[in-house]
């Protein structure tokens, strides 16, 4: 273990104890979530290739500072954070299901710009 | 199409100097293609917003990539005022599309920054919300829009964003807009009694009462508005093109349609 980390330095945001656990069983959380969905939704693919990346990080590095100037996406806990909302987002997507056609087409002149004249 | 003829116009010129002088005659006369639209324009003038080029073709990439990741949700993606990402959509995509902004890696617009109403009358839904989004992980900006009737409830954005809340509450103030499952959905801006929604079109613009403070009473009475003048039908309508520079000069760029694809 390399220097103690004292504080992220951002506001309400504690240090966490151990972010490569915690980090690990998040993005196995969310690529068992992302399994559900149908193989070739564009979220699911998209979704699992970041995932996969910065879990192959976390497995190469020991060092949390080392993780974080690898993945380059902020501090050990923004990511834990992160990874959290993304696994939120996959469980409601599999209720949403975005990968199906559009539900509403619009009425038509809707997005024209100036609009028709009555 | 005007840009092309403008280019085509100076060509022709440049070609007639160039015989007057007499020097060398360029073989072929240089025709706009579909190619030229891509090569940045440097901006001199020092008052104009210069885009980037690269955070351009970023943005772009990024409209596709929503439009791909959420294809039942996303109506059309376009740029505005050349490095505007807009991101149009069903009434019902509401909360998806906001929770894919905020919660996906890639995007992380975790501000709202404003939520704003527009009212169209012409249109079959007359009014469009705008939701104003910011990513301070990626500093970027990206705007989504809406739209609905006076009927019509809209899904509240307040389980996605805390932010919404008020906003929303000024909107339903301001146009009558109603969201659905908003958790406090009052008046906020207008007067205690204020009666109707004043950025609708057919609010008029003197309102519908008038207040005075009243001595024998001693205190302020709100009466039914008395113009001195008598009504009188105002012709707005100019004889003139409002939008001349909108003509065949479409406002926005197109980065995908959803509908149009799916015709073809």
């Amino acid at each position: 273990m390399g220097v103690l980390k004292k504080t992220t330095g951002l506001m309400g945001l504690a240090v966490a104890a151990n972010p490569h656990h915690t980090l690990g069983s998040l993005y196995g959380k969310i690529l068992r979530t992302l399994q559900k969905m149908p193989s070739d939704a564009a979220y699911r693919k998209y979704t699992e290739q970041i995932v996969r990346e910065r879990a192959a990080v976390l497995q190469q590095t020991k060092d949390v500072f080392e993780l974080e100037s690898k993945i380059n996406c902020g501090q050990a806990e923004e990511l834990i954070i992160q990874a959290e909302n993304e696994l939120n987002l996959a469980r409601k997507m599999l209720n949403w299901k975005p990968w199906e056609p559009l539900v509403a087409k619009p009425p038509k002149g809707q997005w024209d710009w100036p609009p028709a004249k009555p | 199409m005007s840009f092309f003829l403008k280019r085509a116009i100076g060509a022709n010129c440049h070609l007639g100097r160039v015989i007057l002088n007499n020097t060398k005659v360029p073989t072929v006369q240089r025709v706009a293609t579909k190619t030229d639209q891509g090569t940045p324009q440097v901006e001199t003038r020092p008052t104009v917003a210069k885009i980037d080029p690269l955070r351009k073709a970023q943005l772009i990439d990024f409209g596709k990539y929503i439009a791909e990741c959420l294809p039942k949700y996303v109506q059309k993606v376009q740029l505005t005022a050349g490095n505007e990402l807009e991101v149009l959509i069903p009434p019902d995509a509401v909360i998806p599309i906001l929770q894919f902004m905020k919660d996906h890696h890639n995007a992380q617009f975790a501000s709202l920054v404003d939520i704003a109403g527009m009212d169209v009358p012409s249109r079959p839904n007359r009014f469009e919300i705008i939701y104003n989004l910011l990513s301070l992980r990626y500093n970027a900006r990206i705007r989504v829009k809406t739209y609905t009737d006076e009927l019509t409830p809209i899904d509240s954005a307040c389980e996605v964003f805390k932010a919404a809340n008020w906003y929303e509450r000024e909107i339903w103030d301001m146009y009558g807009v109603f969201f659905a499952n908003h958790p406090d959905l009052r008046r906020i801006l207008t007067d205690y009694g204020f009666e109707g929604h004043p950025f609708r079109k057919d609010f008029p613009l003197s309102g519908y009462v008038e207040v005075r403070y009243d001595d024998e009473q001693k205190r302020v009475v709100v009466e039914p508005l008395e113009l001195a003048q008598e009504f009188r039908r105002f012709e707005l309508s100019a004889p003139w093109e409002q939008f001349p520079n909108f003509r065949g000069n479409p406002a926005s760029e197109e980065v995908t349609n959803a509908t149009e694809t799916k015709k073809e």
